[in-house]
Order: C-alpha cells, then sequence, then structure tokens
C-alpha cells in the first residue's frame, strides 16, 4: 500500500469521526477487511498502544500507520491524526466574530454545557473501569 | 473579518506554550480530555486563560473532526500565536506519544506482561477518570454560578436525556445549540 493511499484511508477515517476511537470502524474496514494490509490483532494491539500511552487515545492510530508500512507508515498515520485538528480554526474565527449576537452566544453556551454533560459519562465509566480493575488485582494477589 | 482575539488580555510567548502543552497533554495515559483540564488549570493560574474562553475553546473542538484534544490545542495555540501557535500545540499534544507508541509497536511489546505495568496503567486511568469529570465542572462552572441556573439546568437535563436515549454525541451538541439559539436570555430594555 502507497503512503499516500494509506494517508488518505487514515485521514478519511480520522476526519469522519468526532472522538478517539470514532475512526475504528471505518480502519478495520479500510485496512483490514478491504485491502488486508493488518489483521484484527494487529489493531487491536494498536488500540491498546494507544490507549497505554500518554497524550490522545486516537494516538492510535500512528501504530496503525506503523502496522502498515513501519516508520513512514507511523508518520502518515501522525499527519493524518494532526492535519483534521486544524479545521476548527476557521470556526473558531467566525464563532469569535459573531459572538455579540445574544443567540449565537447562547447557542455556544448550550454546546459548552452540553459538552460537559457529555463528559460525565466518559469519567465515571474511565473510574469505573480502573476500579473494577483494581478489585481484580486486589482480589488476585 | 473582525480579529479574533483572546479573550483573555495575556498570553504565553511561544516557547512558554509549546513547553506548557508538551509537558501536560502528554502527562496522562487513557483520556485526552484529562490533558486538556491539567493544561486549563496551568494556563488559568497563570491568568492565560479563564474559564468563558476555555468553554468556547472546548465547544469549537467538539464540533471539530478528528481528535477532539488536538483540535482544543489547534484552537488554544492559534488564539495566542495563530497559525505557528496551533502547529506549535498540536505537534506539542501528539509527538510525544506518537513517538512512545511508535516504539512499543516496534518492539511489539506487550504492555500488559508485567503485574506492576498494569496496575500502574489503571490507576493512571482512574486518575484519568478524575479529571475528566473536574473537566467538566469547569466547563459548567460558570453557568451554575450565572445569573441562568434555570436554563442551565434544563440544558442538563436536555443533553443527558438526549444521550441516554441513544442520540450521539455530534447530534446531542446540534440539538443544544439550536436548543440555545432559540432561548437566548432575555435584554434588560
Amino acid at each position: 500500500m502507497s503512503l499516500l493511499l494509506l494517508y488518505a484511508l487514515l485521514l478519511k477515517a480520522s476526519v469522519t469521526s468526532f472522538s478517539g476511537v470514532g475512526a475504528l470502524p471505518q480502519i478495520r474496514q479500510d485496512l483490514v477487511v478491504t485491502y488486508r494490509v493488518m489483521s484484527d490483532d494487529d489493531l487491536s494491539r494498536a488500540v491498546l498502544f494507544g490507549r497505554s500511552s500518554p497524550g490522545p487515545v486516537g494516538l492510535y492510530i500512528v501504530s496503525v500507520g506503523y502496522a502498515v508500512r513501519g516508520v513512514p507508515g507511523a508518520i502518515v498515520g501522525w499527519l493524518a491524526l494532526a492535519s483534521p485538528a486544524f479545521l476548527g480554526i476557521p470556526m473558531l474565527a467566525l464563532v469569535r466574530r459573531w459572538l455579540h449576537l445574544s443567540r449565537l452566544r447562547s447557542a455556544l453556551d448550550a454546546v459548552i454545557i452540553a459538552s460537559a454533560t457529555l463528559l460525565v459519562p466518559s469519567g465515571i465509566l474511565l473510574m469505573r473501569d480502573a476500579v473494577a480493575q483494581l478489585a481484580l488485582f486486589v482480589a488476585g494477589s | 473579518m473582525r480579529d479574533a482575539a483572546p479573550l483573555t488580555p495575556s498570553k504565553p510567548p511561544l516557547g512558554t506554550l509549546a513547553w506548557l502543552v508538551t509537558r501536560d497533554a502528554n502527562k496522562t495515559i487513557g483520556s485526552g480530555m484529562a490533558s486538556i483540564e491539567l493544561l486549563r488549570r496551568t494556563l488559568e493560574k497563570r491568568g492565560w486563560l479563564d474559564d468563558l474562553e476555555h468553554g468556547t475553546l472546548f465547544a469549537v473542538s467538539r464540533f471539530t473532526p478528528g481528535t477532539n484534544v488536538l483540535a482544543y490545542l489547534a484552537a488554544l495555540g492559534w488564539s495566542y500565536h495563530r497559525i505557528v501557535g496551533a502547529a506549535v500545540a498540536v505537534i506539542g499534544g501528539s509527538l510525544p506519544g506518537s513517538v512512545i507508541v511508535t516504539i512499543l509497536t516496534a518492539a511489539a511489546a506487550s504492555v500488559d506482561r508485567w503485574r506492576s505495568v498494569r496496575v500502574a496503567l489503571t490507576v493512571a486511568t482512574l486518575v484519568a477518570g478524575g479529571l475528566v469529570l473536574a473537566n467538566a465542572w469547569s466547563l459548567v462552572r460558570p453557568y451554575v454560578r450565572g445569573a441562568r441556573v434555570g436554563w442551565t439546568l434544563t440544558s442538563v437535563a436536555l443533553a443527558a436525556a438526549l444521550y441516554f436515549s441513544g442520540a450521539t454525541p455530534v447530534r446531542v451538541l446540534l440539538v443544544l445549540a439550536i436548543w440555545g439559539m432559540l432561548t437566548p436570555p432575555r435584554t434588560a430594555s
């Protein structure tokens, strides 16, 4: 698989998702099922490495890139992960330009509150999984 | 287009921003949102960010495709130093972790082979969960203390109801954006 195609596929998966692991189904479909350049085991290991490293969970895309094309693939994976981040800048400029409008300010406030609400289940799930895992460690020792 | 200046009066020098982002964004394991909370605390303590500005950046990052954390860092860096700041923040927030992930993959290391490593990762995940909850509170705090407490609680209830009825996060955010647009605060005449 060429680096350009790998970048295009990883970028497609990254751009069409709105969270770290949201791109996983698309990556599996393209790289495991369609092009068969990696296995489900490789993909699972990539997710594990992504979760075990500091920084965003989405870093598993770098591991996916490495599994497909080595170090150049990892660089391509990093580029595919990082490039969509800049899409928010024009949006931020527009939001700030029109922020004095009360309806836009109110819409933004509602989105901020919704974002906070959506974080709560994620935080609780993380803590619940960790506590369950710690309980297993204690029971096993 | 009007210049989109940051809402806070001062900003960190580029080198300081690069250092703080690299340090805080790579301090947690298991959730990038926890990294954002650490960075928010650092920047707010130094007077370079406030809760409302943090909320604006966070809301925009939630609507940006891809990894939310990197979108937040790009928006944050851009607010201070335009495109150079955005690039520095995204690189600082993703490159160290990418190198570690690559090394792990290259070594085909099984990070859960050792019990002590597994315990350490689990504790790190527990801490990350707590930081995610702290981030949620920092986002909603200005509204709970503001004049629209009833509206805030209604918004929380609406978002929670949509989420638990199976709506995707993006749909929840879109519905709440429409809700907010339809219910602006009453202005004193």
